[in-house]
C-alpha cells in the first residue's frame, strides 16, 4: 500500500503547487530600502517598441528637472491583473502604477488599501481633470488616482469607399443599415466585427446601448438602479444577432479575433469597424484612405458615443518615498505632458486640450475635439467594462458570444448580466 | 527479456548469520573488514551516519518543504476559505467551495470536455504515433527525415502552435477553408474556433498534431527492441499484419505503450494551455475545460479559492487513473522479467 500512497501525493502535490503559487499573503510595505530619489513605475506593454522608447526619453526629461529617477517596467494588462495585486502586498511592487479607474479596477484596489490617498495632492497641485474622471477615481469620498486618457467607442468607416458607393455617414439606424446593404451588394464586409476574444461583445454592447436608450438610462443600469435584465439590454444583444444574420459581420465574428477585424478594416476587405478611439494612431499610419470616426447611430438619430477612462497613475500605499512617487504623479498630471501624449502615444487626455498647434492628423483632431465636448457635457455612454464587476463581465462576454452563436438568447444573456450583477 | 537468464540456475549465497547482522552497523560495515592490513578499520558509527544521511538529504528537503510541501498545505488551506486575492484574512468558509463546485453546472460542461479531451485526445495521437512508428519502423532512407518532420511539432511552444493553427483555422483567411473550398467541400467549412459545434475538436485536433510526434518517437525507440525472430516465425506461421501487431508486437512494447498512454491520458485532465490560447475556453465556455474554469475562476473573477477547488478536482480525477496505469505496466514490467 506505500507505493500508491505516495504516488497518491506526489501527484496531489504536483497539481496543488500549480495553484498555490496564485495568491500571497504579506506586508504592504512596499520600497522599504533604496535611494529616495528613485522610484518604480509599472505601465501596460506599449503597442511599439517606439513607444515605449519615446517615453523613456519624455520621462528622462522629468529625471533631469527633478533629479529623481524613474525606472519603468511594462507588464501585458492580462498579467498586471494576475499579479498588480500580490506585488503591492508583497513590498515589492511598483511605486507608481498605471490603473484602471472604476469600481473593478482602482475601487478594488483602494478599498482592499494599496492605494495611497492623493485628495490633499490634488489641491496642493491643483491638478485639472474632467469632474465626470476625477469621480471615476474617488472612492469613498476620497481621490486616489490621475486618469490619464481618455477613451470613447464609436464607428470608423472608409470615406473613399462610402463616397465610391454614394453613401452618406450614417447618422442613423436606418442609414447604417442602408449602408451596410449597399456595401454588402458590392462584395466588401459592411463591418468588420470581431469577438474571438469575448471583451470586443463588451464594447459592441455598450455602444449599442448607449445609443439606444441614453445616458441616464445606461447610468441606471450600471448604478443598479435598473436592471440589466430588461428590453432594453436584451435588444441591444439582439441589434447583433440581427446584423450578423444580415451578413453585415465577417463570417463567424466569434472566430475572428480583433487584429483581424482591424486589418480587414485596413485592407478595405471591411467598410467599417466598430471600436474605440485608441485606434486613431494606427488608422493614420496603416492606411491610405480618408476615415471617418460617428457615434455609433441609434434608433432616432446620431447616437452617442461611448466613453470611458484608460489607465491612469496610483500610489502604492506601501511606497516609503510618497514625495518623489506624488512628484512623478504631478508631472504625469501636467499640461505638457497631456500634450505630450497626443502628439506622441496618440492619447485623449482627459483635461481640455488646445489641439491648434499640435501635430494631429485631421481624424485624430476631430476625435479630439469630439472628446473635449464629451468631457465638458458628460453626456456619453459607459464602457460597460470598466464600470461593473468581474463576474457581470464574464456574463456579458459569454452571453454576447452565446447571442452570435445561438447557444442563449439576448434575453438569456441579460438576465444572464442581472444574475452576475446581484451575485 | 531477462527470461532466458530468469530460466539459469542461480548460486544463492547462503544468509548471513542473524547474530552478525544484528552487531554490525549494515552492510557497509561487514565490507570494510580489510584483512591484508592485518586489522579491522572502524566504520562510522550509527550517529555519525545519521548526521551524515540528514546533510545529504537536507537539501532535497528543504526544496521538497518549500516547493511542494508549503504550496500543498497553502493549497489545502485555500479550498477552505475565500480568499479573492486582496484580502489577507479571508473568511473560513467550510465546504462551501466544494459544494458550489457539485452544484455548479459550468463544471459538468468543463468535465464532459475534458472526457471528450481524454478519449480523443489520448486514442488519436497513439493511434496515430503508433501507426507512423510502423511505416518509419523498417525505412532506411530517409528515416531521419522522417523522425525529424514528424517530431518536429513537439519542439514547438505550444502557444506558437496555438497561435498559427488558429490563422489555420480563421473561417475568411485560414487556409483550411480554402482548402475545402477548393476540393468542393464548401459545405463544410465553418468558423472553427468560433463554432461552439467544432471548437473543441478543433483545438483537439491542433494538440493531436503536437502530440502525436512524441508518441511516434517513444514507441519507434520500443520498436527497435522487438524481437524480429519472433515477427520472421509468425511469418512463416502465416500471422497477418494484424495478428502480428497484437499477438507479438505489442505484447513487447506494451510497457512503454502503458508509459505513453499514461503520460497521454494524465494530460488530459490537466489541459490548460493550447485550449487557453485558442479558444480562451470559448465560444461561451463550449471549448471550457476544467482547466481554463479554474483560471478563469482564479485570476479573472479573482476567485482563488474556488479555483483551488476546480485544480483539486482535477487532482482527484487523475490520481486513480495514474496510479492504476503504474500499477499495471509494473505489473507487466514484473511480468516480462520472470
Amino acid at each position: 500500500m506505500r507505493q500508491p500512497t505516495l504516488k497518491l501525493l506526489a501527484a496531489t502535490a504536483a497539481c496543488l503547487t500549480m495553484t498555490a503559487c496564485t495568491g500571497t499573503t504579506g506586508s504592504s510595505e512596499s520600497g522599504e530600502s533604496g535611494d529616495p530619489q528613485k522610484i518604480k513605475w509599472l505601465i501596460e506593454e506599449q503597442e511599439d517598441a517606439e513607444a515605449l522608447k519615446a517615453l523613456e526619453e519624455h520621462v528622462a526629461t522629468f529625471t533631469e528637472e527633478s533629479g529623481i529617477e524613474v525606472e519603468i517596467s511594462t507588464l501585458p494588462f492580462d498579467t498586471m491583473r494576475t499579479i498588480l495585486q500580490t506585488q503591492l502586498r508583497s513590498g515589492d511592487g511598483p511605486d507608481v502604477f498605471s490603473w484602471g479607474s472604476g469600481p473593478s479596477f482602482g475601487g478594488a484596489l483602494a478599498e482592499a488599501g494599496l492605494l495611497h490617498d492623493l485628495t490633499d495632492a490634488y489641491e496642493e497641485n491643483d491638478w485639472e481633470v474632467y469632474d465626470f474622471a476625477k469621480e471615476r477615481v474617488t472612492f469613498d469620498g476620497k481621490v486616489y488616482g490621475v486618469p490619464g486618457e481618455m477613451e470613447t467607442i464609436g464607428v470608423f468607416y472608409n470615406k473613399d469607399l462610402f463616397s465610391e458607393l454614394g453613401l452618406d455617414e450614417p447618422t442613423s439606424r436606418d442609414d447604417l443599415v442602408a449602408a451596410s446593404e449597399e456595401i454588402k451588394k458590392a462584395g466588401t464586409i459592411p463591418m468588420a466585427v470581431a469577438d474571438k476574444e469575448g471583451w470586443e461583445g463588451g464594447h459592441l454592447l455598450s455602444m449599442a446601448l448607449a445609443s439606444d436608450i441614453g445616458s441616464d438610462e445606461m447610468d441606471a443600469i450600471i448604478e443598479g438602479e435598473s436592471s440589466w435584465d430588461s428590453p432594453e439590454v436584451a435588444d441591444a444583444f439582439g441589434l447583433w444577432k440581427e446584423f450578423d444574420e444580415k451578413g453585415f459581420l465577417p463570417e463567424s465574428p466569434t472566430s475572428v479575433d480583433y487584429d483581424t477585424s482591424i486589418s480587414m478594416f485596413y485592407s478595405g476587405e471591411a467598410a467599417m469597424i466598430p471600436t474605440g478611439s485608441w485606434l486613431v494612431g494606427e488608422i493614420d499610419d496603416n492606411v491610405d484612405f480618408e476615415v471617418g470616426y460617428v457615434p455609433f447611430p441609434g434608433p432616432d438619430g446620431e447616437g452617442i458615443f461611448t466613453g470611458g477612462l484608460g489607465s491612469g497613475p496610483f500610489v502604492s500605499a506601501g511606497t516609503t518615498k510618497t514625495e518623489a512617487a506624488v512628484e512623478f504623479v504631478d508631472f504625469l498630471a501636467s499640461t505638457e505632458h497631456a500634450e505630450w501624449t497626443v502628439e506622441n502615444l496618440h492619447t485623449i487626455p482627459p483635461v481640455p486640450i488646445d489641439t491648434e498647434g499640435l501635430d494631429v492628423s485631421p481624424l485624430f483632431a476631430t476625435v479630439l475635439e469630439d472628446t473635449a465636448t464629451l468631457g465638458q457635457s458628460g453626456d456619453f455612454g459607459h464602457n460597460i467594462d470598466v464600470m461593473v464587476t468581474d463576474q457581470v463581465n464574464e456574463a456579458m462576454y459569454d452571453g454576447f458570444q452565446g447571442v452570435l452563436t445561438g447557444q442563449n438568447t439576448p434575453e438569456e444573456a441579460a438576465a444572464g448580466m442581472a444574475a452576475a450583477a446581484e451575485e | 527479456m531477462s527470461a532466458p537468464s530468469a530460466a539459469a540456475p542461480v548460486a544463492v549465497p547462503p544468509p548471513e548469520p542473524r547474530r552478525e547482522r544484528r552487531r554490525g552497523s549494515g552492510r557497509s560495515r561487514g565490507r570494510s573488514k580489510a584483512p591484508s592490513y592485518g586489522y579491522q578499520v572502524p566504520g562510522p558509527t550509527r550517529k555519525a551516519q545519521r548526521r551524515l544521511g540528514i546533510v545529504f538529504v537536507a537539501p532535497l528537503l528543504a526544496l521538497v518543504a518549500v516547493f511542494l510541501l508549503f504550496p500543498m498545505g497553502n493549497a489545502l488551506y485555500y479550498v477552505f476559505v475565500d480568499f479573492n486575492g486582496i484580502n489577507p484574512a479571508p473568511p473560513f468558509v467550510g465546504l462551501a467551495n466544494f459544494r458550489e463546485m457539485f452544484g455548479d453546472p459550468d463544471v459538468y460542461k468543463a468535465l464532459r470536455n475534458n472526457v471528450i479531451w481524454i478519449l480523443v485526445g489520448t486514442t488519436a495521437p497513439i493511434a496515430l504515433g503508433l501507426g507512423l512508428a510502423l511505416l518509419v519502423w523498417n525505412v532506411r532512407r530517409g528515416g531521419v527525415l522522417y523522425r525529424t518532420a514528424i517530431f518536429l511539432p513537439v519542439i514547438l511552444p505550444q502557444v506558437a502552435v496555438g497561435i498559427v493553427w488558429g490563422w489555420i483555422y480563421e473561417p475568411s483567411r485560414g487556409w483550411l477553408n480554402k482548402v475545402l473550398d477548393a476540393v468542393g467541400l464548401d459545405a463544410v467549412t465553418t468558423g472553427w474556433l468560433g463554432n461552439p459545434d467544432t471548437a473543441l475538436y478543433a483545438v483537439l485536433g491542433t494538440a493531436v498534431w503536437s502530440t502525436m510526434g512524441f508518441i511516434f518517437v517513444i514507441l519507434l525507440s520500443a520498436l527497435r527492441n522487438v524481437d524480429l525472430d519472433l515477427i520472421d516465425a509468425s511469418l512463416l506461421d502465416g500471422a497477418d499484419w494484424w495478428q502480428r501487431l497484437r499477438h507479438i508486437i505489442l505484447p513487447q512494447i506494451m510497457p512503454v505503450f502503458l508509459m505513453v498512454t499514461t503520460v497521454t491520458l494524465i494530460g488530459g485532465f490537466g489541459v490548460f494551455d493550447i485550449v487557453f490560447v485558442m479558444t480562451g475556453g470559448g465560444p461561451a465556455g463550449a471549448s471550457e475545460v476544467l482547466g481554463t474554469y479554474a483560471y478563469s475562476n482564479a485570476f479573472e473573477l479573482n476567485r482563488i479559492s474556488y479555483g483551488t477547488t476546480l485544480a483539486l478536482l482535477m487532482t482527484v480525477l487523475a490520481v486513480p487513473f495514474a496510479v492504476w496505469l503504474n500499477r499495471l505496466q509494473q505489473r507487466l514490467a514484473d511480468g516480462a522479467g520472470t
